[in-house]
């Protein structure tokens, strides 16, 4: 209950932050002060979020899927203040709020999956969730210095002034973002991957090890493929790191996450329990008595199967 | 009490003729030194700019100089050559000195509306008025409000944030968009025409260290180079300069395009970095296509003065709000101002009533030796009211006529009716 209370007064903080930036060009008055306070105050609830589901969850923040999703817009959140607080006239927000309120949605969407077995190594899985975590952040924040980069660059190109509270940041300085996320996601992302399959080593035997044909492990490996050549292209390649080319490549990143995150969602995978379908209780009374019965801390559950 | 100005700007005045007005720092030290002599007991600042040159004058009591004795001051200042210029001085009193000072300081009176400069030159005017005690009470109030008003006029309308020069324009609204930072970047100027000098000021603001200049007649390359910290080039260089830039300013006064779009194209895909070209030449000195190339950031004089033109005119529609707010502050500094001209009558009348209420209350406790403290406080307590809600109508009559203005009539009233003295 405490949980969903808590998210749900981070939304509320979040999409204030987020009119606050939509409406800055038409307010006279500046309205940072607005807008780092909502921002605040959607992060400080968001937290507590997580700190509530660390309690009832031993392994939260990344014991599920939904947990993931969580700490993930957690972490893209504190980004966006971040950023908030070092350049209050750009609108970083109306970039960086919508993605953090997708992320929030994707929990949302996931609210009665179950949480994944205890790994074999606690700090290995800790390691691999941590560590897809940041590189999804890593690639997130790319998107936006390459989205913002290619509206500068038009901008630019029209010659046109930007609107009063609409200043994007210097090219300059968005290639330098792009650049730094598309060298340090494939790594991010390398110790993820690495992790997990050190953990699949270390899982039980009698259970058979995760297929690289499972969807979400498949996305994975393409996605990492496709980063880490990015990367050897923009270090070997110099005008690969240079101008819009940069942008494209971290533009191109994201699309390969999104497909990941949405293969995860979507598709069976094994990957999140093994069994996410097949453990997909049909009603809420079943779900509440099965998980009551597998895990005491599974107990503290919303009617309608939602966890709290 | 009065606060007055008496001055010249631009509006009334030609330019080579405040040149010769104009006060530089050390005049205007040693001006105010020389005021305080010639007119004892008048508070003045003196603001001198090029644009502009006001003396702000008050007096808590007595006259202020006039238009003709401050013009000759500052003309026997200047010299006799700028006698015939003060006779353009114009002079406001009062609220209308007020507002024009507010309106000056918020930079609504400026050639240029907006600029951000005029507020640095008004507080460093009363600086030096205050350092070389040339100010008082009444001009510290005054430029304080004033400063305030400008800086509510900055927070509270957007007519600071749009800029109406070109060259202003070509830095801060483009090249800033496209560099962080400029003390890395290397910037060659092509010709040496006034246009670029000036772009050059603003680079050199944000930090260009690293320059080339380039032109037909490699003595004139040497002048602005040296003038500038850079070093020139001889022409013939021209397509490795162009490989070297990160921005480039140009202004020859050539007759056709000097850098052509398929000699570019073979400099420019070996830069793999973005490039800002600032073409203010006319007619252009890059042909137009070279802005079309990935990378390259190409913006002609007519470009830059069709932005000047589009902010000018988004300034324009911030000017009622702007000067809503000068008479908002106006108001509430004359309404200020007003009450501090009945205050010697109010502090007067109530010093005069509490003597004989001392007197009184002396009397009568000296008749009372049997009350205790608590019944002497009590009595005390019971003349003090009774002074107070004696003092009460009168008191708030003369605030009440004093927000429309000094009531003369009514202070010369009660200081007949009650006999106040100074």
């Amino acid at each position: 209950m405490l949980v969903g209370v808590c998210i749900g007064c981070a939304v509320v903080g979040y999409v204030l932050g987020l009119v606050l930036e939509a409406t800055r060009p038409l307010c006279t008055r500046p309205t940072h002060g607005w807008l780092k306070a909502a921002v605040i105050f959607g992060l400080v609830f968001h937290a507590a979020a997580l700190y509530f589901r660390a309690l009832s969850e031993p392994s939260a923040p990344l014991s599920s899927e939904r947990d993931w999703y969580l700490a993930a817009s957690w972490a893209a959140g504190v980004v966006c203040a971040y950023l908030i607080f070092l350049r209050p006239q750009t609108p970083f927000g109306l970039f960086l709020l919508p993605l953090v309120l997708a992320l929030l949605g994707a929990a949302g969407m996931l609210a009665d999956t179950r949480p994944l077995p205890e790994p074999a190594s606690r700090a290995w899985g800790m390691i691999h969730g941590l560590a897809l975590l940041l590189a999804a952040v890593c690639v997130l924040i790319g998107f936006v210095a390459g989205w913002m980069y290619l509206m500068q660059a038009r901008r630019l190109k029209h010659k046109r002034t930007t609107a009063a509270g609409f200043r994007l940041p210097s090219l300059e300085w968005l290639q330098q973002i792009n650049h730094r996320a598309l060298l340090i996601s494939p790594l991010l992302l390398g110790v993820g991957i690495l992790s997990g399959l050190v953990l699949d080593r270390l899982g039980d035997a009698n259970v058979s090890r995760l297929s690289s044909s499972d969807p979400l492990i498949a996305a994975t490996w393409v996605m990492f493929a496709w980063l880490a050549a990015a990367a050897v292209i923009s270090i070997f390649y110099r005008p690969a790191r240079q101008g819009r080319k940069v942008a494209y490549l971290t533009l191109a990143g994201f699309v390969f996450l999104v497909v990941m995150l949405a293969a995860g969602l979507a598709l069976e995978s094994r990957h999140w329990g093994g069994r996410k379908r097949e453990h997909r209780v049909p009603n809420a009374a079943a779900w509440k008595t099965e998980t009551a019965r597998s895990s005491p801390s599974m107990q503290n559950l919303l009617p309608g199967g939602r966890r709290c | 009490m009065l606060i007055q100005v008496v001055g010249c700007s631009h509006h009334c005045t030609p330019l080579e003729a405040l040149e010769r007005l104009t006060f530089s720092p050390a005049e205007t030290r040693e001006a105010l030194d020389r005021w305080r002599r010639v007119f004892p007991g008048v508070e003045a600042v003196l603001l001198s700019t090029c644009n502009r040159i006001e003396v702000y004058a008050a007096a808590e009591q007595g006259d202020l100089p006039d238009v003709r004795q401050i013009a000759a001051f500052l003309a026997r200042f200047r010299g006799q050559e700028a006698t015939a210029d003060c006779e353009r001085f114009y002079c406001r009193q009062n609220e209308e000195a007020v507002g024009h000072l507010f309106a000056v300081a918020a930079s609504l009176n400026s050639m240029v509306l907006g600029e951000p400069q005029i507020l640095a030159q008004v507080k460093r005017a009363y600086q030096t008025a205050a350092e070389h005690n040339a100010t008082g009470p009444l001009l510290h109030a005054l430029f304080q409000a004033a400063i305030h008003t400008a800086r509510r006029v900055a927070t509270e309308t957007t007519i600071h944030q749009r800029r109406v020069s070109v060259a202003s324009v070509a830095v801060a609204d483009f090249a800033r968009g496209l560099f962080e930072r400029f003390d890395d970047k290397h910037a060659l100027v092509i010709g040496a025409g006034k246009m670029a000098e000036e772009t050059l000021r603003y680079l050199y603001e944000e930090g260009v260290r690293s320059l080339s200049v380039i032109n037909r007649h490699l003595e004139r390359a040497v002048e602005l180079a040296a003038r500038w910290g850079g070093q020139a080039i001889a022409w013939k260089e021209l397509p490795n300069a162009l490989a070297d830039a990160d921005l480039i300013v140009s202004t020859t006064g050539a007759g056709k395009a000097v850098v052509e779009c398929r000699h570019f194209a073979t400099i420019d895909a070996q830069r793999h970095r973005p490039l800002l070209i600032l073409d203010l030449a006319v007619p252009r000195d890059f042909e137009p296509a070279i802005g079309e190339l990935p990378d390259v950031y190409l913006y002609s004089l007519e470009d830059l003065q069709e932005v000047c033109r589009r902010n000018r005119k988004e300034r324009d529609k911030e000017l009622p709000a702007a000067y809503r707010i000068v008479e908002q502050e106006t108001a509430r500094f004359m309404t200020e101002l007003f009450h501090r001209s009945v205050w010697p009558t109010i502090e007067r009348l109530r010093n005069g009533w509490q003597k004989i209420k001392e007197d009184e209350l002396e009397r009568l406790l000296n008749k009372l030796p049997q009350l205790d403290e608590h019944d002497r406080e009590e009595v005390r307590y019971a003349f003090d009211r009774l002074v107070n809600k004696l003092l009460h109508p009168p008191l708030e009559s003369l605030r009440e006529e004093s927000r429309k203005g000094v009531p003369r009539s009514l202070l010369e009233a009660l200081a007949r009716l009650f006999q106040l003295k100074d």
